[in-house]
């Protein structure tokens, strides 16, 4: 899987129909197989030609744009040769097995990104955020992902570090160099310094939960009695019907779900049976998957109804699941209303499906809930749980460091947290040495005698 | 004349390469160009110093003699990192330059199996890529199976005082220049480095009464494990500051400094700059420190540490005597840099042979490092090696979890040198396990297999590591009363601010008979630090695993797809034994390193035709 010498090629669109269809080949021998495909003796780097393409029995099949990127500076850093074509799948697969034919290899899942990786043209959370990139369904995804790609998150979490290994650098100069009438840190400064770089750390992992929903989505499941609206709000904030809306209570037997995108989170809504005593089996196994929909969902919205009075059933519901992320939602709004918004443990948004006033309050909220949050835009996004993991693997070990530091242990022992913090961040920024250290430490300081 | 080890130089790193040899049984010549001339200290008087002192620590563990040495003559002594933890505190001496090397010259005298050649090598012989003798610049010529070069600052050596330039290794020494070209014809790679001293004064010219004092500790904690207590009159250091005046007069004539007008060409060391560096480089620091030093008890001169400077001598006079309380002051000697070649010591095994010439050995300056703790211990490995070769047992490695020696080793052959190498305490990962109290744990059982450790130090060594053993359990059996009560003295050790020392004081616990402040140091560290500790030896495990993935003999890291050029280059040249020390070179990455060890690991499961 490690070989690169090699020239890979594989379809780098989307499976199905589309405008257009890319080809994609990679490796010392691009140019050579492309030139094989195309009707044109050579491409000029990083031209777009425009000629047609052959199968592999030599009958042209279509007209292309052909464009070469030589190494290093393509994607992957070896020659690139990408292939514009009509988006015919059909099409598409001729072309890859024609470059096959021509002595190309089809690549594994991910080997263009892996290949960049391994010649250095991106560094690992760039090449993970491409795969995050290329799997994203909404625009806040894609640009969470694209944030990364960037290098964003990478330059805040280096930021960090700096900060980290200018403060180890102090501590280290302390130890190494106690005859040299300086004092690298004030008592009580390392403390400090730690306490803020540990708040820093916190304030993306704050962003890390947002980002988390980002990335994988959301659970928001609709539950309420029967006939209270549930499945014609599931239907609304959808955009189209996807669920089957009667005026005769039980309609909904199973769950139904959809993804859709609420404030740039993508969020799988469920709509569930009402919950009710069942009349037979199927709807009672219905109801009793409503609950468990109730209690692992991620967001609950209740739906309860304005114009009739709260019975028990509500009550449980309301009470079932106080303290989570969830909506209380009052339809029925534009009909008298039967009780009073207070009598609720938590505000309620009220709703008419029937004039839609409120719709858009109901949709705002839930996204909210979700953890889209109006914040957050400051900060890069943690979307990646490796990250995610390094980050609180550093910040438990500042945690550690700041008890050291504030307890007066040696410098030696608030050190070592200091480096175990320092390893978390640095599989994000690349590792340093104890050369790289003392480096700095004589940069910034006259020491020797 | 034949001989198993022929040491070249008997500066420190020749003095313990002989001893180390011939105590393994080999028998060794020292070829030095004078008697006079052995374990001198040519720059500042002090033996240790912070990692210095550990690295001494670990010679004294494996048998060697500079532990010995400073505690038989040292004039001052101190624990540098005292109020700090453990695993910095680190001895140093004010040495008497003149007693250290004639106790090391005698105590070299008293080993049969040594004897001294007084000549310059000139020429290192070898048949069929592997040493075979020695000529020296008078004809002469030595039969032997190993070679250890220590050669210091003499390889081509230049000193640069103001314009002038004198070819010698020391101030009024000749330099090697034969041997260097001996060096050179094998087609080793080197370098120019360059290392300077301050200049030294008249002791009855200088008014000490204006100056702070700066005193040893009492009592004397000794460098050798050998050592009982010390009891001596220690001398006095004496500090003081460089002024503005100073500071105006060196950015006047920086010129004139062979370091500023392009005449040396040579890297000096970042961790020892000379006076102008200081106060050109840093500019908005509005003093720094100078120490007066005497550089033995009966002797006139006085070292004026951290006053290293190459500017001309009439210069360096008007320097010191525009320093408040040397306004009279007279130079003996004149401060000097000196530029030497040294080979990169990506050139040299594990055992500090080189991979060129089979039985050849580096240690020391010739390897790119400073210091006279560096070059004993590297003197001593080398020795060590060179003698195992010839008598066929293991070679001596330490690993970089069981001693500063490994570090330097490791840090050398894997990175090579860009300036002067140092120790410093920083470039041990695994610092709590290093500490100067646990040296001979550490270690001597090491020097015992390889044969340098003697019964004398091996039947101390056993005594301590039983009674470290009976007061482990005596700790652990004991109760003591804390102000929350009785509680098992384990527990109530572990706060920090009860001290087994205070325990054994109020006779709330007894320790075994002729237990030592050694022993205590150890046994309350251990106690104290355990978890940190547990941890470290958790990370050494770990890392072990990388340490003993060999990489095959003739390995071609340009057959390794997806590493970059720059890589490739940088590990042919050092041809890492193991994954771990393929990690430790610089420019390598956790994936490049990943896709290195997939790929030996596929390649060594199946074998490529």
């Amino acid at each position: 899987v490690f070989s690169t010498d090699d020239t890979i090629v594989a379809v780098a669109t989307p499976p199905g129909h589309g405008g257009i269809g890319v080809v994609r080949l990679s490796g010392a021998c691009a140019g050579r197989v492309a030139v094989q495909l195309v009707e044109c003796a050579a491409l000029e780097p990083r031209q777009a030609t425009f000629t047609r393409v052959r199968a592999a029995n030599g009958s042209p099949i279509d007209e292309v744009v052909a464009t070469l990127f030589p190494s290093p500076r393509s994607y992957t850093g070896e020659d690139v040769v990408e292939i514009s074509a009509h988006g015919s799948p059909v099409l598409l697969a001729e072309i890859v097995r024609a470059a096959v034919e021509h002595g190309a290899r089809l690549a594994e899942p991910g080997e263009f990104t892996l290949r960049a990786f391994l010649n250095g043209r991106i560094d690992l959370p760039q090449a993970e955020a491409v795969a995050d990139l290329v799997n994203a369904v909404t625009p806040g995804q894609a640009r969470a992902a694209f944030d990364q790609l960037n290098g964003t998150l990478t330059t805040t979490i280096a930021e960090i570090e700096r900060g980290l290994f200018d403060l180890s650098a102090k501590l280290e100069a302390s130890l190494d160099f106690p005859d040299e009438g300086y004092h690298f840190l004030a008592p009580g400064e390392a403390r400090a310094a730690i306490d803020r770089l540990a708040a820093r750390i916190d304030a993306l992992l704050a962003g890390a939960t947002r980002g988390r929903a980002m990335r994988e989505g959301r659970v928001a499941a609709i539950c309420g009695r029967p006939n209270v609206g549930k499945s014609s709000l599931f239907n609304r904030l959808l955009g189209f019907d996807r669920a089957i809306v009667t005026a005769v209570e039980g309609t909904t037997r199973d769950l139904v779900d959809e993804r859709l995108d609420l404030e740039g989170v993508p969020v799988r809504l469920v709509d569930t049976a009402g919950m009710r005593d069942a009349m037979d089996e199927v709807e009672a196994e219905g109801i009793a998957r409503a609950g468990r929909a109730v209690d692992t969902a991620d967001v609950v919205v209740v739906m309860l109804d304005r114009s009739r009075p709260l019975e028990a059933s509500d009550r449980d519901l309301c009470s079932r699941t106080r303290g989570r992320p969830r909506v209380l939602v009052a339809n029925k709004s534009d009909l008298p209303a039967a009780w009073r918004l207070d009598e609720l443990d938590a505000g309620a948004i009220e709703l008419s499906l029937a004039t839609g006033d409120g719709l858009e309050a109901v949709r705002r909220a839930i996204g909210e809930a979700a953890g889209a949050g109006a914040d957050g835009r400051d900060l890069p996004s943690v979307t990646n749980a490796r990250h995610a993991a390094l980050l609180e693997r550093a910040r438990d070990a500042l945690g550690r460091a700041a008890g050291a530091a504030g307890a007066a242990a040696p410098e030696e022992i608030v050190l070592e947290d200091l480096g175990d913090a320092r390893a978390a961040l640095e599989e994000v920024t690349g590792a340093r040495t104890s050369e790289d250290l003392l480096r700095h430490i004589f940069q910034t300081f006259c020491i020797g005698k | 004349m034949n001989y198993d080890v022929i040491v070249i130089g008997a500066g420190h790193a020749g003095c313990e390469a002989a001893w180390a040899a011939a105590r393994m049984g080999a028998s060794v010549a020292i070829c030095t160009m004078s008697r006079e001339t052995v374990a001198l200290m040519p720059c500042n008087p002090a033996i240790g110093g912070t990692a210095k002192g550990h690295l001494v620590r670990e010679i004294d563990a494996l048998g060697g003699l500079m532990g010995r040495a400073i505690d038989a003559t040292g004039l001052q002594f101190k624990i540098l990192n005292r109020t700090r933890g453990p695993a910095v505190w680190s001895p140093r001496a004010q040495a008497d330059k003149r007693r250290y090397a004639a106790w090391m010259r005698e105590t070299l005298d008293r080993e049969p199996r040594i004897d001294w050649i007084v000549g310059a090598a000139a020429r290192i012989e070898t048949d069929a890529g592997h040493v075979s003798g020695l000529v020296l610049e008078d004809g002469r010529r030595l039969g032997c199976r190993a070679v250890v070069v220590t050669t210091g600052t003499f390889l081509n050596g230049l000193i640069h005082i103001g314009r002038e330039q004198i070819v010698a290794g020391r101030a009024g020494e000749p330099a090697s220049e034969q041997l260097a070209a001996s060096v050179r014809s094998y087609g080793f790679r080197c370098g120019r480095l360059k290392t300077g001293t301050p200049p030294r004064l008249h002791r009855a010219s200088i008014d000490f009464s204006r100056f702070d004092q700066q005193r040893g500790d009492e009592p004397i904690v000794p460098f050798s494990f050998l050592s009982h207590r010390l009891e001596r009159e220690q001398i006095v250091c004496h500090l003081l500051h460089t002024t503005e005046d100073v500071h105006a007069l060196v950015r006047y004539h920086v010129d004139e400094s062979p370091l500023y007008n392009g005449q040396i060409k040579g890297i000096g060391p970042r961790y020892c700059p000379s006076l102008e560096d200081k106060i050109m480089r840093f500019p908005d620091r509005e003093r720094h420190q100078i120490f007066l030093e005497p550089e033995g008890l009966d002797v006139d001169e006085i070292y004026v540490n951290g006053f290293s400077t190459s500017l001309p001598r009439e210069i360096q006079l008007a320097l010191i005597r525009a320093l408040p309380g040397l306004e009279r002051a007279e130079m003996i000697r004149p401060g000097y840099a000196v530029e030497y070649d040294f080979v990169q010591p990506t050139e040299l095994r594990p055992t500090l042979e080189t991979k060129r010439v089979g039985g050849l050995y580096f240690a020391g300056q010739i390897n790119g490092t400073s210091g006279y703790e560096e070059a004993a211990g590297q003197g001593l490995l080398a020795g060590v090696n060179a003698a195992a070769r010839i008598i066929r047992r293991e070679p001596l490695i330490v690993g970089r979890d069981q001693g500063y020696l490994g570090i330097m080793v490791d840090d050398l052959i894997a990175q090579g040198c860009l300036e002067p190498y140092r120790m410093f305490t920083s470039r041990a990962e695994h610092r709590l396990l290093l500490r100067i109290d646990n040296a001979d744990l550490r270690l001597t059982p090491l020097g015992r297999a390889a044969g340098t450790v003697d019964d004398e130090r091996w039947a101390i060594f056993e005594e301590r590591r039983a009674r470290l053993e009976k007061n482990r359990s005596r700790i652990r059996e004991s109760v003591c009363a804390t102000p929350a009560g009785r509680v098992p003295a384990l527990r109530a050790l572990r706060q920090p601010e009860i001290r087994l020392s205070d325990l054994v004081a109020t006779r709330q616990l007894d320790l075994e008979d002729g237990s030592t402040a050694l022993d205590v140091a150890s046994l309350e560290t251990e106690i104290k630090y355990e978890g940190y500790l547990r941890r470290q030896r958790s990370e050494v495990s770990r890392t072990r695993r990388l340490e003993t993935r060999r990489i095959p003999a003739g390995f071609r890291f340009d057959g390794v797809p997806g590493l970059s050029n720059e890589i490739v280059q940088r590990l042919s040249e050092v041809l890492p034994a193991t994954v771990g020390q393929a990690g430790r070179v610089p420019g390598m990455t956790p994936a490049a390193l990943a896709v290195l060890a997939a790929f030996i690991d596929r390649s060594s499961a199946a074998p490529s035709p």
